[in-house]
């Protein structure tokens, strides 16, 4: 084996595990349309939540959601419901909490939510959540 | 209220009762505007998240839960002044007559939450006269209790009374004419319809209970009684105004509505049964008031919105006294019947510019003595409006506050039954058409 097709397999390698490790890290796993999931987002969560950071409605801002530990969005007063829950809001987190009535995923919670249960929109909602940062 | 629609008036009305309608004429339109910065500081939500043109009254699905909550929602973030001043100004350019130009209202709203079961919604309103007298009026008042996130039969529930001053103010649709302001006017409406005569908006107080079963079923009822005369003229009301006095009120109402967060659609049934005495010594009539109502809205992501709603309200009278008439062998009828019915349309870009086409027909059994000159109540009229609110969104300069300029055309096809004369002027005499009492208006409210 030559030292140049090593240096290419090597540097190949290098390339297709950064790719790897992106899109297994990022919050955007799953393949949705953000422009589509802002539109999702403004029909379905916009009445109580707003995406910019520090603006908090009937529910907390979703500014940072994903990656968020759950019940710390500042100055938002939370039931204990959740502040218990003791979870990181990552994207699969999220896709199991939206896709379910929230009192469902979580009983005692404040939030009135009965699920969002198309699956694509589901998906680009949350790839729009991942977003705001 | 002096309108330049009674510069129309013959000179001796043979029924002031009636004459008096007129004054809410086209002007009622004016007062569509309704808004309350004081909800959006309690809730952090934008104007707009509760009115589709982000100023009121038009109420998106999430305005209607917020104010079947009893005003009660908020953002948990430490106590806020439940005050909001709200400021008119006018200009109307009459078919026949002077254009004037008014600051034609300000308001003070006392809105928002108590404790998280006990809400309200208070308006006290100095209107201008006209000669630039303004007139103190305690205007809408809905004081609530409300019991949440109950649970009936495994369904989610709550359960709320009202005390208010306005049968039909207090439903969450705000598709009925209490609501929308935007009833027939005419000189012979139901008693539902605040743009009628001697009408019980704001001269009534009553009390209803009233529950949303399962997210979609709604059922109000509760009972009314008329203020004395003299308190209606302490709270800023004329005495000649007096809707009479009532017993045995009952008023009902039951909607379905179902929120599909891009659309909206609901139906509804309203009823209101008295017994009146106008005057107060006199005999008593029976009043019966049935409606339904059907609406619709497209939300889609709120760029586009698009509101629908119909109303169609019957009133069966039984009188009281069967007058005769100036002409020998004239008789009032015992009974009668009268329709009110409202088609309005309206869609709303960007949630900032938006039209408003509205139909309002009354319509009602002939009568020749009690509807003066034809016999004929018939009052069909149209408006179109077109309005701008460059505030009251999440990304706009304020999201609590809000401006509004609007131009209405309101015109007249029928009035009194008829398109020509509708005042019956004698040979020789001016005539007033129908057209004749047409106004072009402009509007400029700000709220804050």
């Amino acid at each position: 084996m030559s030292q140049r097709f090593l240096r290419r397999w090597l540097r190949g390698s290098a390339v297709a595990g950064l790719l790897l490790g992106w899109t297994l890290a990022s919050p955007m796993l799953r393949a949705g349309d953000a422009g589509a999931g802002a539109d999702v987002f403004k029909s379905e969560c916009a009445e109580c939540h707003s995406p910019k950071q520090g603006k908090n409605k009937k529910g907390p801002s979703l500014f940072g959601i994903v990656g968020r530990p759950a019940g710390t969005a500042p100055n938002y007063k939370y039931t204990d419901a959740l502040t218990q829950g003791k979870w990181i809001w990552t994207t699969d987190k999220l896709h199991w909490y939206l896709s379910q009535p929230a009192r469902k995923a979580n009983p005692g919670t404040r939030m009135k939510y009965d699920g969002l249960d198309d699956p694509k929109q589901l998906d680009d909602l949350l790839t729009y959540l991942g977003t705001l940062h | 209220m002096q309108t330049y629609l009674h510069r129309h008036a013959p000179c001796r009305p043979r029924k002031l009762h009636l004459w008096y309608g007129l004054a809410a004429l086209p002007l009622l339109a004016v007062q569509t505007a309704q808004a309350v910065p004081a909800y959006a500081r309690q809730t952090g939500s934008a104007c707009a998240d509760c009115h589709a043109g982000a100023y009121g009254p038009a109420l998106t699905p999430y305005g209607m839960r917020f104010k079947m909550n009893g005003y009660t929602d908020t953002n948990g973030q430490g106590t806020k002044i439940p005050l909001a001043v709200q400021i008119n100004g006018r200009r109307i350019v009459p078919a026949k007559g002077q254009s004037s130009n008014l600051l034609s209202e300000a308001d003070i709203y006392l809105a928002g939450r108590v404790t998280d079961h006990v809400g309200g919604f208070v308006k006290v309103a100095d209107y201008n006269n006209g000669q630039d007298k303004f007139i103190t009026q305690l205007n809408d008042l809905d004081l609530r209790f409300v019991a949440k996130d109950l649970n009936l039969g495994g369904k989610e529930a709550l359960i709320g009374v009202s005390v208010n001053n306005s049968p039909g103010f207090t439903d969450p649709v705000d598709a009925l004419p209490a609501n929308t302001l935007n009833g027939p006017p005419t000189v012979s409406g139901t008693l539902l319809n605040p743009s009628s005569a001697n009408n019980l908006s704001h001269r009534v107080i009553g009390a209803t209970v009233y529950t949303l079963y399962d997210k979609n079923w709604y059922g109000e009822l509760g009972t009314y009684n008329s203020l004395p005369v003299s308190t209606q003229y302490d709270l800023g009301y004329t005495r000649s105004g007096d809707p009479g006095r009532f017993s045995n009120t009952v008023y009902a109402r039951f909607a379905y509505m179902r929120d599909f967060k891009r659309q909206f659609v609901s139906a509804g049934l309203v009823g209101l049964t008295t017994m009146r005495q106008r005057p107060r010594s006199g005999p008593s009539e029976h009043l019966t008031d049935l409606g339904y109502d059907v609406t619709y809205q497209y939300l889609g992501n709120h760029e586009n919105i698009v509101q629908f709603a119909y109303v169609n309200i019957m009133e069966r009278r039984r009188y009281a006294t069967t007058p005769l008439g100036p002409l020998p062998g004239q008789v009032a009828q015992p009974r009668g019947v009268v329709h009110d019915q409202t088609l309005t349309l309206t869609y709303v870009f960007k949630q900032s510019y938006g039209v408003t086409i509205a139909h309002m027909v009354s319509t009602g059994t002939h009568d020749i003595v009690r509807f003066v000159p034809y016999g004929q109540p018939e009052t069909s009229s149209n408006s179109f409006t077109v309005f701008w609110t460059p505030f009251g969104k999440d990304d706009s300069f304020t999201s609590i506050a809000n401006l509004r300029l609007a131009a209405e055309w309101f015109r007249f096809n029928k009035f009194n039954g008829s398109s020509s004369n509708v005042f019956g002027a004698p040979p020789g005499a001016p005539a007033t058409n129908a057209r004749d009492l047409n106004a072009f208006l402009l509007f400029a409210s700000v709220a804050f």
